[in-house]
């Protein structure tokens, strides 16, 4: 009865509920700094449910970066709440504070410690939680590495000396090791050739039907946000200006900023072929 | 490795095991003096006799005094006595010399030696000072103190600078402001009067051991600002690498962080700068010992039989005085070469 009751209120309640997230830079120091320089957060007010794809877009600059940053917990926001399944997460150095967030970064390769191995580089987050002995922490990274398609041979080998493709995998590897329930992609697609490219998108696509994963993606690619997204939101100067389902988006933007992306991507598209 | 590495590791790993196996290696006892002996130049070994007989064996000629001096000074080969090289030899030592044996029995001790000649006789391969002391085995004994100053010395400030450079790059903030501006303080410090001023305050006499440590208190202190500066350069650049980034948003410490991702990045930087302060270091035990400041005798070190010099007669007629400058030579060549090859498997 009162597990019903919390089911219900979950499904109520978003996964992630972000309110009134600031983040500021300033310059200088001690008394100085409250020199003012850029400030790409003024106020997120955000709500992603369990199991939506939820694509963040923008033009450069429009605090999308800052905004994954401050969630996955490497920045600290200046102001404003985090709430994941009813649960507030605050910002610490050294604790575990944002939760079940986990982000893959723009470039892989640098990302990754070069002077890791692939094995050390998966099993990298449960070394940081204190999570099993040695060998259980190698079995279960080798385990996930071969569900993403990487030959368990290649645990042993530098990250430098695998293809961009490959990096993105152990990134991904990495990221899904302790199993999060959201997980942020900055450009993961960015830079890959094509095929490639529709490789690891048919591969987050399965691994989120497994293990219902939540995902929210930053991207500049609309044709890769239409096939991947279920929801779009889209940034401008540090506030969320627009946000809707991906069907009613394409069909017509409401904020001008949406439709000027919309127009640049569709003015690229049909830009005769020279 | 390189070539390069090998060789001259090899060479270093060599030459400090011969100074620590001093006890073995050296003929005699450092504080060992032979009266009659005084300035004797360095013996040659021979294999052929003055009848045109080979031997096996190499031997020296025993020396033998001339009061008259001649042009090549006033020591002779004794022709009609050879004195064949006995190895792995039970010798017995004297510590102290025959004034300090007044006060009771001069201690002896019995243990082996590689080489030695039967007495009566004497082997000084690289001659001896004006107390007949042998100069190879001061030469041995005194690269204990020297060599190892150096070492130590460099462990000290590379730690520190490791240490305060890591916190100051890592940190930031006001604790890299105050450890920059420290280190700045430091850089400027005239090390050398420090150490005169430090020495000034203790007492005239400072037995040998305390004067060697406190050589490496005051070289090593006053030697972190470069190494802390090099350090923090490094992990600041490092700090906000990805793959750090990615390791924090998984909630890494920053104990983590630093151990990890962050430090490894700075074994380069400060294996390079150990090979290049290890022998700088060295040569600031030589200059305080050859001014006196360092370790006294009759302890050897380096710098003190370099102190030697410091009278002209020594200095134009004894050659084989220069010994300590001139072991300084290979060693000074072979971490440089250290440094050099560790800088090009960097790049």
């Amino acid at each position: 009865m009162n597990d019903q009751a919390q089911t219900q209120a979950e499904s109520r309640e978003p996964l992630l509920r972000v309110v009134n997230l600031q983040k500021r830079y300033s310059r200088g120091r001690g008394w100085r700094r409250s020199r003012l320089l850029i400030e790409p957060l003024r106020g997120i007010d955000l709500q992603v449910h369990a199991g939506a794809s939820l694509a963040l877009i923008g033009a450069s600059g429009s605090g999308k970066s800052t905004l994954a940053r401050c969630l996955a917990g490497i920045e600290r926001p200046d102001c404003g709440e985090v709430w994941i399944s009813g649960r507030q997460s605050g910002y610490s150095e050294n604790a575990h504070a944002s939760g079940p967030i986990y982000m893959i970064f723009q470039d892989c390769g640098l990302s990754t410690n070069p002077r890791f191995t692939a094995a050390e580089i998966v099993s990298e987050p449960l070394l940081i939680s204190n999570w099993g002995t040695t060998r259980e922490r190698l079995h279960r990274a080798i385990g996930l590495m071969t569900t993403l398609g990487l030959q368990a041979d290649a645990a042993n080998r530098r990250a430098g000396e695998f293809s961009g493709g490959q990096r993105r995998r152990l990134a991904l590897a990495r990221a899904l090791v302790l199993e999060p329930r959201i997980l942020i992609l900055d450009e993961a697609l960015a830079g890959l050739d094509l095929s490639t490219q529709a490789q690891m998108a048919n591969l987050l696509l399965e691994i989120q039907r497994a293990r219902a994963l939540t995902y929210l993606w930053i991207s500049h690619d609309l044709t890769l946000v239409a096939r991947l997204a279920s929801d779009i939101a889209v940034m401008d100067q540090g506030r969320i200006v627009e946000s809707a389902p991906v069907r009613e988006w394409f069909a017509g933007p409401r904020s001008p900023q949406g439709q000027s992306l919309l127009q640049a991507a569709g003015a690229w598209r049909s830009r005769p072929a020279s | 490795m390189q070539k390069k590495l090998k060789f001259a590791l090899l060479g270093l790993v060599l030459i400090h095991l011969a100074v620590l196996g001093a006890r073995f290696f050296a003929p005699y006892d450092p504080a060992e003096q032979h009266r009659d002996f005084a300035f004797a130049p360095p013996m040659l070994l021979h294999w052929v006799d003055a009848q045109g007989h080979l031997h096996l064996r190499p031997f020296v000629y025993a020396l033998v005094y001339h009061s008259e001096s001649s042009a090549a000074g006033p020591y002779e080969d004794d022709r009609s006595r050879a004195l064949p090289l006995r190895f792995f030899v039970e010798s017995t030592t004297t510590h102290g010399n025959s004034q300090s044996a007044a006060s009771g029995e001069p201690q002896r001790t019995n243990h082996l030696r590689l080489f030695g000649v039967d007495s009566p006789g004497e082997i000084f391969l690289f001659g001896t000072d004006d107390y007949g002391r042998d100069q190879l085995s001061r030469l041995l004994y005194g690269g204990q103190v020297s060599l190892f100053a150096g070492l130590f010395a460099a462990v000290l400030s590379l730690g520190l600078g490791i240490l305060l450079g890591s916190v100051s790059g890592f940190y930031g903030s006001w604790p890299d402001a105050v450890i920059m501006r420290g280190a700045e303080i430091f850089m400027a410090l005239p090390w050398i009067y420090l150490l005169f001023a430090v020495r000034a305050f203790l007492p005239l006499h400072v037995g040998a051991q305390e004067s060697f440590f406190l050589l490496v208190g005051v070289i090593g202190l006053t030697g972190w600002a470069r190494p802390s500066r090099l350090v923090r350069g490094v992990v600041l650049s490092a700090k906000h690498r990805e793959y750090v980034l990615a390791a924090r948003s998984f909630g890494a410490s920053n104990f983590y962080l630093l151990r990890r991702h962050i430090l490894p990045e700075t074994y380069g930087v400060v294996l390079t700068q150990a090979a290049l302060l290890i022998p700088q270091y060295v040569l600031a035990e030589v200059t305080f010992s050859f001014l006196g400041l360092g370790v006294s005798e009759p302890a050897p070190s380096w710098g003190n039989m370099l102190a030697e010099l410091q009278k002209l007669y020594v200095l134009e007629s004894y050659w084989w005085m220069f010994a300590a400058g001139l072991v300084l030579v290979p060693v000074f060549l072979l971490y440089h070469m250290v440094a050099d090859a560790v800088q090009q498997a960097q790049l």
